[in-house]
């Protein structure tokens, strides 16, 4: 199995342009073997016309695509070894559950496919239903019918668009880590297509941020969130804290930046951006990564760390969490969120506190780029996914 | 909830809205009136008429009178049936021609004419601008002796064909089987590609796409997904284009011959030239009885119910 690389997928310079329009930039992409790959990006960002190139049920203007060895740019769908799990499901009307699971394999001229097709149902839980039609099914049920219909068919590539996007939230979180259990299960490459960050993190082995047409940043779940290359990328992916800074001097692998009175230290390693003395450079924090501490005690904030201060805006408290708006002289919604171990009654809005954290966590990006870039995109398209 | 509902400040409201809820639950009624007396005046009426006409004898001079005899029926029946059989036999061919001519087209407008679809849809339609009757006397011009269509079949010897399957006679296609098959077809084509261009564009193209990405070849698609979900379609288009050519006699009458009478030739003399009314009345439900039981059968065979 460690030599078979039948399931990778490779792109080299695919694009798709609709007249003057360009969905995808020229774009090279490898998924290797086995692994659970997301293509995460608001609507309209490429991600799903880059999964329909693959699917092969969208032509690609330039750039080809092969599985493994074997290119399949100019195959159509019905002779690529791929299966794709669609949006709505597509689940065939007019056919009960197990016909419609059983599809695939027939077109193949597979005779005896009762076996398997129970066996696939008894996979996604589902043995029961497999002489219903589709519309008597739930949603949930539906989306698993249309996961096994594909399955069944040992496809080298498992294609997801969008899956869950017409699940309620606590389904949602269900079925992704059902899809996690039956892809490390089946072991096959699944590609999946999805605007929810937070689904992309808790499924996917690599994810891929696409925004207009172009792959932001490639990596592993937590790579993307530590250690953000771009600001779309930072504000897209959780929360980000941005505060624009002027770089002061270098010390040995630290850079020394200056920001609004403060003094700020980025570790050189985590700055993703040419950081020359006088240059401005965007400095970047997590929220959690940062702590509260009244200014009454700033005393007894340990030296070392990056601080600023500020004044709290707002608070909420979601149970595990509160999370604070601070008004600061160097960013003015500067968001903190607080594990509730020990409260301190004082933090409440209108009240002046010093905000630190590691240095370790802050990173680095280029000043150059939209600040706001990939902010609140997501809730603002829930549900018309792309 | 006795106790919300018993609420002081609701109280004095309860009798005020009483009486607009009593005309609310009537509202439906009186707008279900309208069709209700239209269908009484224009359907049920002139049925029971005829219903009792079919039982009446006697004679014009001395008028009819109902006597309860349905022998009839049977004389009709015995007398008629060669035409009857024809009626259905022409109907049939017409709809199968509807059909076949009918669902490439329908096809085409829903998924392949994008912005062609209104124009073509226009173009369907466009012949109903027309009164029936010029429509089909266009055909006697189109299927005349010497005009050019004869010619060319004359020529592409596909008339020794049609002589040989007995759909045309001599040199001729006017007056012969073919030519009634064809005009019954080109009026009634319409009521085919409708519903079907309806069913059709209903289609989810996702289901395509998900035929393919399953390995079926287009025409596998097709045979799979496309045709079996067309199914209301074909179901309702030759129901449309099947009752209305089983009974027709304009086209029998203007493009035929003595020998391609239909049934509904045989009912219009009876009505209006013979004036044997019980005849004419007792042929009307036969063919109507017929009609209805094929297309019973119809519905049950082709299990579309809980698609429709």
């Amino acid at each position: 199995m460690t030599t078979d690389n039948s399931g990778d997928v490779r792109l080299s310079g695919i694009s798709k342009t609709y007249g003057s329009f360009t969905a995808v930039h020229p774009l090279d992409l490898t998924v290797p073997q086995g692994s659970f790959f997301a293509l995460l990006g608001a609507s309209g960002c490429g991600k799903t016309t880059t999964l329909r190139m693959i699917a092969g049920l969208e032509e690609p203007s330039s750039g080809s695509v092969h599985l493994g060895d074997q290119d399949v740019t100019h195959l159509p769908p019905y002779k690529r070894p791929v299966n794709t799990v669609f949006q709505s499901y597509a689940l065939f009307p007019h056919l009960d559950i197990f016909e419609n699971v059983a599809f695939g394999l027939r077109r193949r001229g597979i005779k005896s496919v009762k076996k398997q097709v129970e066996d696939m149902l008894e996979l996604v839980q589902l043995g029961e239903q497999a002489r219903k039609k589709p519309h008597q099914l739930s949603g949930g049920q539906q989306q698993r019918v249309a996961v096994a219909r594909a399955l069944i068919n040992h496809p080298k590539v498992l294609l997801l668009d969008e899956p869950l996007g017409a699940l309620d939230l606590k389904l949602r979180r269900q079925m992704q880590l059902e899809l996690k259990r039956i892809q490390t299960e089946v072991g096959i490459t699944f590609i999946h297509v999805t605007h929810d960050q937070e689904e992309a993190m808790t499924m996917a082995d690599t994810v891929a941020v696409m925004n207009a047409g172009r792959v932001e940043q490639l990596g592993a779940p937590t790579d993307l969130y530590e250690n953000p290359q771009t600001t779309f990328v930072a504000n897209f992916l959780g929360t980000s804290n941005l505060i624009e800074a002027e770089v002061d001097s270098r010390n040995g692998d630290e850079i020394i930046l200056k920001a609004a009175g403060a003094k700020l230290t980025l570790p050189g390693a985590r700055c993703s951006a040419p950081a020359t003395a006088g240059g401005k450079v965007l400095v970047g924090v997590r929220p959690e990564k940062v702590s509260l501490t009244h200014a009454d005690d700033a005393g007894e904030v340990p030296e070392g760390r990056n601080r600023i201060t500020g004044r709290i805006a707002d608070s909420s408290f979601i149970g595990v969490s509160t999370q604070y708006v601070i008004d600061s002289p160097v960013c003015p919604e500067f968001e903190v969120y607080a594990q509730n171990i020990d409260r301190d009654a004082r933090l409440t809005p209108g009240a002046e506190v010093v905000l630190h954290w590691n240095p370790a966590h802050t990173f680095g990006l280029d000043a150059a780029q939209d600040i706001d870039a990939g902010v609140e995109t997501v809730e603002a398209d829930e549900g018309v996914a792309a | 909830m006795a106790a919300v509902t018993e609420a002081p400040p609701l109280a004095p409201a309860t009798p005020k809205k009483k009486p607009p809820r009593k005309r609310g639950r009537l509202t439906p009624y009186w707008l279900l009136l309208p069709g209700i007396l239209w269908l009484v005046v224009f359907f049920a009426l002139p049925m029971i008429y005829q219903a009792s006409t079919s039982v009446q004898t006697g004679s014009l001079e001395q008028g009819y009178k109902v006597t309860w005899h349905f022998a009839t029926y049977w004389d009709a029946l015995a007398q008629y049936w060669p035409q009857f059989v024809r009626s259905v036999l022409y109907a049939a061919a017409a709809t199968l021609l509807c059909l076949v001519l009918g669902y490439p087209l329908a096809y085409l407008i829903a998924f392949r004419a994008g912005r062609w679809r209104n124009l073509i849809m226009i173009l369907v339609i466009a012949p109903f601008f027309t009164s029936f009757l010029i429509r089909t006397l266009a055909w006697k011009t189109i299927l005349a002796d010497n005009g050019p269509v004869v010619g060319a079949l004359g020529t592409l010897h596909v008339l020794d064909v049609t002589n040989w399957l007995g759909w045309t006679s001599g040199d001729r296609v006017l007056a012969t089987p073919l030519a009634v098959v064809c005009g019954l077809t080109y009026n009634f084509l319409p009521f085919m590609i409708l519903p079907l261009y309806t069913s059709l564009e209903r289609i989810d193209p996702r289901l395509h796409e998900a035929a393919g990405d399953l390995y079926a070849r287009p025409w596998t698609t097709f045979r799979k997904v496309t045709f079996p979900l067309s199914m209301p379609g074909v179901v309702s288009g030759t129901l449309l284009t099947f009752i209305p050519a089983a009974g027709d006699y304009v086209n029998a009458d203007l493009l035929g011959s003595t020998d391609t009478r239909m049934v509904g030739n045989v009912i219009q003399t009876q009505f209006l030239r013979i004036l044997d009314y019980p005849t004419a009345a007792a042929l009307s439900f036969i063919l109507m009885a017929a009609i209805l039981a094929m297309v019973t059968l119809y519905i049950r065979k082709s299990g579309t119910e809980d698609l429709v």
